[in-house]
């Protein structure tokens, strides 16, 4: 057994068993290592924003006579801090309007692009995908799950004829989808759970190499 | 027999935790050996990245933070090894803020376990010369869509405070046109960031490396050749380090293969549960009936 000497370790290691203690039940040295955790991230966050961004990007080169025409956009990004000025708090509504504006127009039609009309094209079965056995099988389990699937989720007609089987055959893919993600997900909380425990057991207490 | 089902239904749940904490612990004590053999989405993102010409590069996105570190961490340690053990060209940038340290952990292991066996000055692994680290730029969209037209702009500093234009490997970089392609490692939606603007406007290849929760949600990209390769979870990791382990002869800590022992367990452990859980419940149905 060797155990770690750094103190940083040690305090990385107390603040994993703070947190693992909500296992047990909710508790106060819990509740100091989430606060402890979100603060820290906001601190370092508007910390390394300051430093980084705002002041390379816009009050050095203000300062410097340069760039003057940042100065009304920084005033448009200030009026977020309206909101804590009941009086003039409406003045909030234009930056978040030219951001939805920009973000809208830039991404409405790149992800109709890339969603939609991309993933229909790989749906969509031709001669060539029949080149490869293999390939062919799986593009039409593909056709058969998407179109069965989508019938499942049309509700303004009834389940009859067609498509009671059709979304039948639907709910046994979603069924399988559910499945498949509910597995990952146990994949990825067990990963996260090794990784904190062999950072006790290997980097703290030193009993695995 | 009918209060054992009845008492296994009201167990605790702690209980549930500590054998399932004993199932973890013990094989990491203990290990036994697995070999991941690698599956084909990791296998493309290994042969695309293997042929890189020399006059590409590949950009990894180090989108990930601390609290997804053990899944995401060993994707891109993997995937450096991988690029300096075949000498190509590496551009390192985050997305996410609290990536900047784990990229940087990433960089300086990696760099110093090439380093450590170098025996000239073009052996070694440089800063600038060999990789570029970025670093981070806000909001996402600025970098993501920025770098298609000029990097040295998205990015005017590296990570380190060098100017990135000096740099002489930014002199074969200059926007998407030398990416031969961007691998985003993120626990977020960061990599359909990617592919619905980088790609769509630039055609840049897009590579993921994906928590395991996520991997579902990507395996249409990859069908419709959105996404080229990927690395989903732990697992994913660890068959990557297993590529670049048995075809390099790269060696190093493999963390997420030394892993792979109590994911297994785990996992079988999980399935037994289920099982009892599932038995337990149509048992006391038909009692209650």
């Amino acid at each position: 057994m060797n155990v770690a000497t750094n103190p940083w370790i040690w305090v990385s290691a107390i603040l994993t068993l703070g947190i693992f203690s909500f296992l047990y039940k909710e508790n106060p040295f819990y509740r100091v290592c989430e606060h402890l955790f979100v603060g820290i991230s906001n601190g370092y966050s508007i910390t390394f924003v300051w430093h980084r961004v705002l002041m390379p990007a816009l009050i050095d080169p203000v300062a410097q006579g340069q760039r003057l025409w940042l100065i009304p956009i920084a005033i448009v990004g200030a009026l977020y801090f309206t909101r804590f000025i009941p009086k003039v708090s409406w003045l909030v509504r234009i930056p978040i309007a030219i951001v939805m504006g920009y973000g809208a127009g830039a991404s409405i039609p790149r992800a109709i692009d890339a969603s939609i009309v991309q993933q229909v094209r790989a749906t969509i079965i031709t001669r060539s995908t029949f080149e490869s056995v293999y390939n062919g099988i799986w593009a039409v389990v593909i056709l058969v799950g998407v179109i069965a699937t989508i019938s499942y989720f049309f509700f303004s007609r009834e389940r009859k004829g067609i498509f009671k089987p059709l979304s039948y055959t639907g709910i046994i893919f979603i069924m399988l989808g559910f499945g498949a993600s509910f597995g990952y997900t146990v994949m990825a909380r067990i990963s996260l759970l090794i990784g904190r425990l062999t950072f006790l057991l290997r980097d703290w207490l030193g009993l695995i190499r | 027999m009918k209060n054992s089902w009845e008492k296994l239904a009201k167990l605790d749940r702690r209980v549930i935790y500590f054998l399932l904490l004993l199932v973890v612990v013990v094989p990491i004590i203990f290990p036994f050996r697995l070999k991941p053999k690698a599956m084909p989405p990791v296998e493309k993102l290994f042969n695309h990245i293997d042929t890189i010409p020399d006059d590409k590069c590949l950009v990894i996105s180090v989108d990930y933070t601390p609290d997804t570190e053990p899944e995401l961490h060993p994707m891109a340690i993997a995937l450096l090894r991988h690029a300096f053990a075949q000498r190509k060209k590496v551009g390192v940038l985050c997305i996410s803020l609290l990536g900047l340290g784990l990229a940087q952990d990433a960089l300086a292991t990696v760099s110093e376990e090439f380093n450590s066996r170098a025996q000239t000055n073009a052996d070694s692994i440089i800063s600038g010369r060999d990789f570029v680290f970025w670093g981070w730029q806000t909001p996402p969209l600025v970098p993501i869509l920025g770098m298609g037209e000029n990097i040295a702009k998205v990015f005017p500093l590296d990570y380190y405070g060098n100017r990135t234009d000096t740099l002489p490997i930014m002199q074969k970089i200059k926007n998407y046109n030398d990416v031969a392609i961007l691998v985003s490692i993120a626990g977020s939606a960061v990599p359909f960031w990617y592919i619905t603007y980088a790609q769509t406007s630039f055609g840049v290849k897009i590579g993921a490396g994906s928590t395991a929760v996520q991997a579902a949600d990507f395996y249409p990209y990859l069908n419709s050749g959105q996404v080229t390769g990927m690395m989903s979870g732990m697992k994913g990791g660890a068959e990557y380090e297993q590529l670049v382990e048995e075809r390099l002869g790269v060696y190093g800590r493999r963390r997420a293969t030394d892993a792979m022992s109590s994911q297994t367990a785990a996992h079988i452990w999980i399935m037994i549960t289920i099982i009892i859980g599932n038995i337990g419940y149509f048992v006391m149905r038909r009692r209650k009936k």
